[in-house]
């Protein structure tokens, strides 16, 4: 008799803004709030960043708004170069994110002002977990649903897991090696750059090599 | 029906409707605002109520009555909070106050969360009575008079939470502040599916010529939409593509400036054939509609803002949009991805001269354009929010909330 799987559950998140009433008019005060504002609003500002789905010109609204609203664009770069997914707190991000200001700021001691109405605004969120009722009991069901859920189940599952979850997991990889015992498949999830795609690529990219493996196992049989 | 947006709205929004809907469940849901009928909050509400009942919320909503004194004082606190200088005295703050007093004792305010739209009904909170108070601020309070939000400020501290459309409104208060973006509705007769046949008997009646690329902007004929700095741009673009202009509102009769704006609009069209200035009665939903699906390129070249949803309008049509970077605009139109902002009227001419010579171009925008007010401006996604801020104040403390 075959051992039974447990079935992987899609779950999904979305967020409600929240403003922390905090605003920076130039990059003297963005690096002030950013040193004191709330774990939450750094996460938001970071992290959340993905579920914009890649559509502006940098990966963080810090460096969004260095870049387009102050047009230092050095800065823009070199803060849209942190990978928020390589430091193990927020804490490290945040100190990371206040020397990379600080060094530009050495080097630049004058920054521009932002225009009236374009201020940086510092908010944070709220998330709800839901399960959307989708349930893979295999890798063919896995990759029907895949293709289907929302982008919000993607996000939750791949990226704010590796928060949850930490070392770099995310919970299709997590459960692909434990539940299906693939650990080579599993393995080339994790090798996707969750930093340098949108979700809907991160979608394509799982689908692909999910798809390549669903038709070896086919074909075996 | 909830179902009817089954296909259209996002799948996750309308299974955290029913979850919400689930945990809060024969609870009650009380909505006051200060009209029935004009204005997007009493449109939206039309709407949002029975979706409400449906998830076995028992929502209801209330409207304040007040006389034409109450109504004045309450425009001026309006205008003031978009920056227009003006004085309340203290008998105005007064009487503000006297109205509302009067009709808490008329309303049953007793309800499990309540929600307060706009400056008219804010003084209720003096007479709370259960639940959790949530003021919601529709318009646009970026730069308000300080001296009227002071005032304000003493009934706003008093609610659990506030919302504001946009980011920047909000301001430094002891108390939850959310940011809600507002909503189109997509099966309203401004925004559902139109058949050709339709369209076609909107641009015969309107004798709208569909013979070349149509650019279109609907608005109040007011200076801030910039309807002349519309006919300069599309003056630029007439030298290099034939196509037709059509300038498309509605008579305001409560602003004694559209008359006149109206009459310099005419006039700087002068006898172009291909301006069309079309003054439309109040709720030509379905001509507006029609009028967005036959354009090609449509504009809302504001010069001043407060969310400017006839741009997710445009949008949901897959159109290709042109906005002034002004409100809420820079919100639903991503530069260069969903559209593009422009800051002066050769921008808008540059942009629509673009649009017309890459069609491609101009589709692949126009879809990403739906998808993304699809994904964002919503209504299902609206009430999503408006289900989640109450979930949220009635579990204070916790950044995450599994249902």
């Amino acid at each position: 008799m075959e051992k039974s799987i447990p079935p992987f559950e899609f779950r999904q998140c979305a967020s409600i803004l929240k403003s922390t009433g905090e605003k920076a008019r130039n990059l003297r005060e963005l690096n002030e709030i950013i040193a004191r504002v709330s774990d939450e609003a750094i996460f938001h500002h970071t992290y959340q960043y993905f579920l914009k789905g890649h559509i502006y010109q940098y990966t963080n609204d810090f460096a969004q708004w260095a870049g387009e609203s102050l047009e230092e664009e050095a800065l823009a770069e070199h803060l849209s170069v942190l990978d928020p997914y390589e430091f193990k707190t927020i804490e490290d991000l945040r100190s990371a994110l206040v020397a990379a200001i600080d060094h530009y700021l050495r080097d630049f001691p004058e920054p521009r002002e932002a225009m009236p109405g374009d201020e940086f605004h510092f908010n944070e969120t709220i998330t709800l977990i839901f399960p959307v009722g989708i349930r893979a009991k295999n890798l063919a069901e896995f990759l029907t649903a895949i293709k289907y859920v929302d982008a919000g189940s993607i996000y939750y599952h791949f990226y704010e897991a590796r928060m949850r979850l930490g070392g770099g997991i995310d919970d299709f990889s997590a459960w692909i090696e434990t539940s299906l015992e693939k650990k080579d498949l599993a393995e080339k999830i994790r090798a996707i750059d969750p930093f340098m795609h949108s979700i809907e690529e991160i979608r394509k990219h799982i689908t692909d090599v999910v798809e390549k493996e669903a038709r070896r196992d086919m074909e075996v049989m | 029906m909830i179902s009817d947006y089954v296909g259209i709205a996002p799948k996750g929004d309308l299974q955290l409707l029913q979850k919400l809907g689930e945990k809060l469940r024969n609870r009650s849901f009380l909505h006051i605002n200060s009209t029935r009928a004009g204005g997007g909050v009493a449109e939206i509400l039309q709407r949002m109520i029975p979706l409400l009942r449906e998830l076995d919320i028992k929502a209801r909503w209330e409207v304040i009555e007040g006389d034409d004194r109450f109504f004045d004082i309450t425009k001026k606190i309006h205008n003031t909070l978009q920056g227009n200088l003006d004085h309340i005295s203290k008998e105005m703050w007064g009487y503000h106050y006297e109205v509302n007093k009067r009709n808490a004792e008329k309303i049953n305010l007793e309800a499990d969360a309540i929600l307060i739209h706009d400056p008219q009904p804010a003084p209720l909170i003096e007479f709370r009575k259960t639940g959790k108070w949530i003021w919601r601020c529709h318009i646009d309070a970026a730069n308000p008079l300080k001296k009227v939000s002071d005032y304000l400020r003493r009934y706003w501290e008093k609610y659990d939470a506030a919302i504001f459309s946009v980011a920047r409104f909000a301001r430094a208060m002891p108390i939850d502040e959310f940011i809600i973006a507002p909503s189109i509705d997509p099966l309203s007769e401004k925004n559902r599916e139109l058949t050709e046949q339709e369209i076609d008997e909107v641009s015969e009646r309107l004798q709208i010529p569909r013979d070349r690329p149509i650019i279109l902007q609907v608005s109040r004929f007011d200076r801030f939409k910039d309807p002349t700095g519309v006919i300069k741009a599309y003056k630029v673009v007439k030298k290099y593509n034939d196509c037709i202009l059509v300038l498309a509102g509605s008579p305001a009769t409560d602003d004694p400036e559209g008359e006149e704006v109206l009459k310099e609009v005419r006039e700087y069209a002068a006898d172009d054939p291909d301006i069309f200035i079309l003054l439309l009665p109040a709720f030509s939903d379905r001509d507006i509609n029609a009028l967005q699906r036959m354009a090609d390129v449509i504009l809302q070249k504001s010069t001043r803002e407060g969310f400017g949803l006839t741009v997710s309008e445009a949008m949901w049509k897959g159109k290709p949009v042109i906005g002034g970077a002004v409100g809420g605009i820079p919100l639903q139109i991503v530069h260069g991805v969903t559209g593009f902002l422009v800051h002066s009227v050769e921008g808008a001419a540059f942009r629509i001269r673009q649009f017309l010579n890459n069609p491609e171009m101009a589709a692949r925008m126009g879809e990403k354009s739906r998808e993304y007010v699809r994904i964002n401006f919503l209504i299902t996604r609206q009430i999503r929010d408006y289900l989640s801020v109450w979930y949220a104040l009635e579990n204070k403390g916790k950044n995450v909330l599994e249902l």
